[in-house]
Formats: C-alpha cells, structure tokens, sequence
C-alpha cells in the first residue's frame, strides 16, 4: 500500500514525515510525498503573462520534491518517493493525487499554528477529511517517532453504537495486521446540570448511568475481539470520566507508539466520506498522539 | 417473590453511598447566601404569576391578596421541611427519592404520582400560558393572530361554552421545541437563568408601576366577599406559581455553612417572590374589578390585556408579553428536564421501565425518557385547557409537601442520629404547621381537583401493582453499587 503524505516545505514541523513513515514501517507500505503547489490558469493569458508564475511554481515544486526526499532519507529503511503537482486546491489536488497513486492512506500535520504536542486541524486539514473517502491520518505538533518508531497500540473511541461496532471490525482488522494491541476507551463527560436544578444531583445521576452502561458494552466488546484472536495482553478497555473532552482524554495514559482512531460520523455515513461528528471533532482536537480517522 | 405486599410497601431503600470512581473531579462550589436567595427567585417567579389571576380573582376576589400570604407561607414552611430531608439524605433525585429513603416504597409510588403532576402537568400548564401570550405578542407586533381553532384545545373548562377550538398548537410546538434543545444536551446555565430573572422582574415590576397608575380604590370594596372558602380555594391555586422555592433546598450542599444560610435563603426568596406577587395582584385588581378577571379577555396573557387597556397603546402590553414568551420558555425547558430526570430516578429504581435510564451514546443523555415525557406532556397541553391543569399541580405539590414534612417528623424518630447539616428550626412545630398549611389549603380545593387526583393515584398503583412491584431494583439487587447514590454533587 502507498501511503500519500502532504509535504509542506516551508513549515519547521516535520510530524507529517515521522507518522508517515512510523505507519509505513509498522505495514511494510511505501511512502509518496506530495507538494501541491498554485495552478496557473488553464486557459491561455494574452501575452502569456504568467509564464513567470508558472517557472516560479515549476521550481518551486521541484524544490519542494527535493527537499521531501532529504528529509524521508533520514527514515532508510523506508521505501519513498517525493513529486509534486499543481492545483486550485490543496485537498483536491491531494485527493486527486492520491487516487491517481492508488493511495490506501493520507498522512498530513497540525501545520504551525496549533499548541506543540496536539493535534490542531487546519482549515485544509478539516476540508480534506470532509471529502476524503480514505483514512486521513494526523500528527500532533511536533511529532517524532523516532527512527525505529512502530505503531504498538490503537486506541478506539467505542460507544456501542452500529457505527462504532463496524469502526471496531475494521480497526481490529488494521491492528492484526500491524501487530498492535487495542484500546477500547468509551468517554464520560458529564453533562452541565441545568439551572435552576429543581432535581439535585440529576445529572451526576445520568452520568453513572451512562458509565455503567458504557462499562457492560465494552465488555462485550473485548469479548468480540478475543473471538477475532485477540488475546488478553492485546486488548484493554477504558472509561474515560471527565468534565470536559480535554479532561478526559488527559486522564488516559498514553505512550509512545500509540495512535487513535475515531469514526467518521454516522450522519454522513451515506456519504462514505470522513466527515468528523461533534464527538469526535472533540476528541481529536484534544488528542496528545497521532489521529486515525477512518471514514 | 418471598416478601408479602405489606412488607413491600413498607420497605425503604437502604441509603448507599457509591464509591468515588473519579476522584478531584469535584468543583468546589460556594454559592453565598444572597445567590442562593437570588436562584431561589429565579427558580419561583415566572411558574405561575402570569396567569394565575384570572385564575384566582374569580375564586376570591380581592382577597386574593390574603390567599398569596397563604400560599407563600405554606411554599415557605414547606422548603424549609425539604431543606432538611435533602440535607439528611442527600441523595440525587427529589421529593420522591427522600420518600422511598425515609417513608418505604408505598408512599415512594404515592409521591412518584404527586411529583408527576407537580412537573409533568406544571409543563404542560406552563405551555399553555405561554401560547397565550405568545399569540399576543404576534397580534401586537406583526397584527396576526393564530386562529381559535389552533390556539385553544376543544374541551372547554367547567361551566363554559363550547371553545370552538381544535388544540392548543402553540404550547404543543413549544414543549417540542424543548424537546429537541434537551435531545441536543442543551443546558440553562446559571447566567441565563440570571438573565431571566431580570426580564421576569423587570416586567412584573413595569406591570406593576403602571398598573398602580391607575389606582381605584372602589375595587377594592366588598373585599372579604367571597368568603374564607374563596380565599383558600385560591390559595390552593395560587400555590403552583410558588412551585420551585423548593430548588433552593436541592442547592444547600453548594452552601459552606447550610445552617445558616439555608433559611436565610428560603426566607430571603419567600419574601422578595411574595412581595412581587402582592404588588403584581395589588396593581392588576387596582386597575380592574374583580369580575373582569373571568372574562374571556382575561383568560390569555390577562397581564398585557390590562396593561393595554390602561395605557391606550400597545407598547407596554407587548414589551410585557414579549417578556413573558422568552422567560416561560425558559421555565418550560426547565420543568420539562426536571420531569425527565425524575422519571430517571424512578426508572433507576425498577418501578418503571429501565428504558427511561437507557442514555443515548451520542449526547450522553436519556433521549427516549426525553421523547416520551414530551409525548406526554404536548398531548395535556394541546387538548387540556389551563383550568384543570393549575389545580392538579397545586394538589400534587401539597401532598408531596406534606408528605415532605411527615418524612421530617419520621425521620427525626427513626434515624434520630443522622447526621444533618441543616436542622429546621422550631422543630416539631415547624413541620407540624407545614402539614397543617398544607392540609387546609387541600381542603379548599374543589371537588374536581380531588377526583382527577384521586383517579390518577388509582392509576398509579394499578400501576405499581401490576409492573413496578415485580420489577423494583430492590427485589433483585445483589450487589450494594446497583442502588448506590453518587456522593454529593459533583456537578458542572
């Protein structure tokens, strides 16, 4: 499998280049590294005025091209490729690109605005995983994996749910492949309680309800995956109880090696496209290790 | 099933405190005595006081007046009881959770019944004010009006003509649109509840000033007219708008010293939402007669009709009504959530179906409860007209006080040595006069009253009866967690 990734030359952040290749050797894939540069118009302009334009994006691409293959040289053992291609439009161009390269996986980073060690959705970012129909993985600010870097545990947002049942299939199946242990994590937050709270202590109320509910559908859950082969060490399930999204998700231990995977939502499931519900906008946005989001 | 019905309906639920399973997550809460006092307000004013006059002037005339003391005091009396049964057992949940602690499970299923009236009904009766000055702001303002026939449900109240109406379709679109803001996890925090508070004062405070403008004196003749059953056949009405003095009591775990500040708070409500309500009844028989109250152009958003008629324009009556719609909204969501979350509880305790504790993945809150209270709720608001419906909260809301009040009296006796943060003062006599209040208000209820309510508590142990007493969590629990309270407030 070829997995695209979005090269940026002129960002210090290499995130997108370590996930990358941290995906690629943890599935024997190849890595393609894109750099969309500005399209020149189409159609011919009296006097061929932006023929300038076009050299300057010419090289411009080129360098870009070089440049991804100095830094995916630091990553040997990884069999790489860099081009370049122009476009109106950096998500389409990528999507483009990757369906033209068979692409099974797109990988970009939190570009240089997000806070260091989360993952920060950029506007291109949040357009391609609106239209994508092939995971999209993220990288945190500043992600390094390392040269030897493997992906060891996936760690799955499960809610019990129709959708989250068939996300748990395909992530079990990536995780076999992959050899990496799974993570069931089910997320807790409790609601605000209304003012004037005329019922004392009612939603602490339906947040126990919810946890023990939670609790008995990821018992079931782990006992779905051992029946796929999973066997104890491979599998862990949590409830992750907070008052906020960033709380919960802080209290979760993460290591090195790890990745999440969230669903795309249900809503647009029709679509087949990676379209992030409200949870999991949330969850992702407060994520300290790389995203899969798989649509 | 070994346990005889006898010992069923006596048996209480142990109180089990469940086990921290997130410990710091707490958010250390100190609300001062004046805020307390301020939610307290906010909780109040705004349930009833915006329709209730047409509704008890005709009852007592102007001695209407002396029947919103009476009811105040009883609503007082009352809050200070429930002060200290929540500060005993402080359990999530409310009247009906103390009830199963204190009292066992019959007078649990008795109270479950009360307290749907005192939230399903008040709802509904909610709703239906507001359609009534929701098509009064519509008139005032773009000069449309929402026809009879969909304004106003077909049964006609008792003794009345024929409504020419069809259902009440305002009320039954506002509890939906309720509805979906809960399904969506909406919450009222407490800054727009502050907010609220303020427009709800402000308007009743404008009706107010220009109600007393115009000032006349010979209303007020013949002042004991309808008698001391006329005063307290309205007090019982009037006891609904002072449904939610009690929300005080469910916040005294978020005081430092409830002691104290609890009954300052209580107090310090009762006075200020009394005060307002007098002033508000005062201004609205100083500027009309009592028999003016009955008509038909009293009936809806009756504050802004007489806020028209003597003002000649209808500015003042449409800043009111406009008032009224957004501050009944918010009263509607609010009730509406209490309901839900009450039938949370009893689902919890297996005397419903569990169905209503299923919480959806998504927005993490109990969406079908949700739906089906809304049902339920729209269906008595669309074709119930307001005149059976204040009377059946009001009766609901005394029994589940005085029961309130019993539990003080039993609880002291049996579990003499629990600890209580708040103790009320002037005990026994101070729950004894609750009961009696109550009890006197009660009896002046009319018939009618008594025989919805009676019939609806038959229901309710049909009920209980035929479904809850084979499927009570307390039959089949083996493990202490499954009916363990969450400790304390751990609340947003």
């Amino acid at each position: 499998m070829t997995i695209l990734l979005a090269f940026s030359p002129h960002q210090d952040d290499t995130g997108a280049v370590e996930l990358a290749c941290q995906l690629a050797r943890s599935n024997n894939d190849s890595v393609h590294a894109v750099t969309v540069v500005p399209q020149a118009w189409p159609t011919a302009v009296a006097g061929d005025t932006d023929r300038d334009f076009k050299l300057w994006a010419q090289e411009e691409g080129e360098w870009s091209a070089s440049a991804a293959r100095d830094v995916l040289a630091e990553h040997p053992d990884i069999v790489s490729e860099a081009s370049w291609c122009a476009g109106r439009s950096v998500p389409q161009a990528l999507l483009d690109r990757a369906a033209e390269l068979d692409a099974g996986l797109i990988v970009v980073g939190s570009g240089d605005e997000g806070p260091h060690g989360k993952v920060f959705l950029t506007s291109k970012t949040d357009r391609l995983l609106h239209s994508s129909g092939v995971p999209v993985a993220i990288a945190p600010q500043g992600y390094w994996s390392g040269p030897t870097g493997r992906v060891t545990r996936a760690t799955l947002g499960f809610r019990g749910d129709d959708a989250t049942w068939s996300l748990l299939d395909r992530a079990a199946e990536i995780c076999r492949r992959v050899d990496a242990s799974m993570r069931l994590v089910t997320y807790a937050v409790r609601g605000r309680t209304m003012r004037p709270n005329t019922v004392s202590g009612a939603e602490e109320m339906v947040h126990q309800q919810w946890i023990r509910q939670a609790t008995a559908e990821l018992k079931e859950a782990v006992e779905h995956l051992h029946s796929l082969g999973f066997t104890d060490d491979q599998v862990s399930s949590e409830v992750a109880v907070g008052t906020s999204w960033g709380r919960a998700m802080d209290r979760l231990e993460w290591h090195r090696g790890d990745v999440l995977v969230v669903g795309s939502s249900s809503t647009s499931s029709l679509l087949q496209r990676v379209f992030l519900g409200s949870s999991a906008a949330k969850i992702v946005r407060n994520s300290p290790v790389p995203v899969l989001v798989v649509p | 099933m070994s346990m005889s019905l006898g010992e069923q309906l006596k048996r209480r639920k142990p109180i089990v405190f469940r086990q921290h399973h997130h410990e710091g997550e707490e958010l250390a809460r100190n609300l001062t005595t004046f805020q307390l006092m301020m939610f307290g307000v906010g909780a109040t004013v705004g349930t009833g006081i915006f329709f209730v006059l047409s509704e008890s002037v005709p009852e007592a005339g102007p001695a209407v007046i002396i029947s919103f003391l009476i009811a105040g005091l009883a609503a007082g009396l009352s809050a200070l009881c429930y002060a200290e049964l929540a500060s005993a057992i402080p359990v999530s949940g409310s009247t009906y959770s103390y009830a199963y602690h204190a009292m066992g499970e019959l007078v649990a299923v008795i109270i479950a019944g009360c307290v749907l009236l005192e939230y399903g009904v008040a709802t509904a009766a909610v709703a239906v004010g507001w359609s009534g000055y929701f098509n009064e702001l519509l008139d005032s303002t773009i000069g449309v009006q929402i026809p009879q026939a969909l304004s106003t449900s077909f049964i006609a109240g008792p003794g009345e003509d024929p409504t020419g109406g069809l259902l009440n379709l305002p009320a039954v679109v506002l509890v939906f649109m309720c509805m979906f803001l809960l399904l969506r996890g909406a919450t009222e925090s407490a800054k727009i509840n502050s907010i609220m508070v303020v427009i709800k004062l402000g308007v009743l405070l404008l009706f107010v000033v220009i109600g007393l403008t115009a000032w006349n004196g010979s209303h007020f003749d013949n002042f004991f007219g309808a008698g001391i059953a006329g005063v307290t056949a309205a007090a019982g009405t009037i006891f609904f708008s002072f449904i939610g003095l009690d929300a005080v009591a469910t916040a005294g775990e978020e005081v430092k010293d409830p002691q104290r500040s609890l009954p300052r708070a209580i107090i310090g409500a009762l006075i200020i939402v009394t005060t307002v309500y007098v002033l508000v009844a005062l201004a609205g028989i100083a500027a009309k007669e009592a028999g003016w109250f009955e008509t038909e152009e009293a009936q809806s958003a009756g504050l802004s009709q007489i806020l028209n008629d003597i003002t000649g324009t209808t500015i003042w009556g449409t800043v009111l009504a406009a008032g009224a719609v957004i501050s009944i909204f918010s009263v509607t969501l609010v009730t509406l959530y209490g309901q839900t979350r009450i039938l949370f509880a009893i689902g919890r305790d297996g005397l419903i179906s569990r169905k209503f504790t299923k919480v959806d993945a998504k927005t993490m809150a109990p969406n079908f409860n949700t739906i089906v209270v809304a049902i339920v709720v729209a269906l008595i608001a669309g074709f119930v007209p307001s005149d059976y419906l204040w009377d059946t909260v009001s009766i609901g809301t005394l029994v589940a006080f005085s029961v309130v009040a019993l539990g003080v009296l039993v609880l002291r006796r049996t579990h003499a040595d629990l600890e209580r943060p708040f103790r009320i003062p002037g005990y026994p006599v101070t729950p004894l006069l609750t009961i009696a209040a109550c009890v006197w208000i009660l009896i002046g209820l009319p018939m009618t009253t008594w025989v919805i309510f009676l019939a609806w508590l038959a229901i309710v142990m049909a009920f209980y009866l035929a479904y809850g007493r084979r499927n009570a969590t307390l039959n089949t629990y083996v493990d202490p967690e499954e009916i363990a309270e969450p400790r304390g407030k751990e609340d947003q």
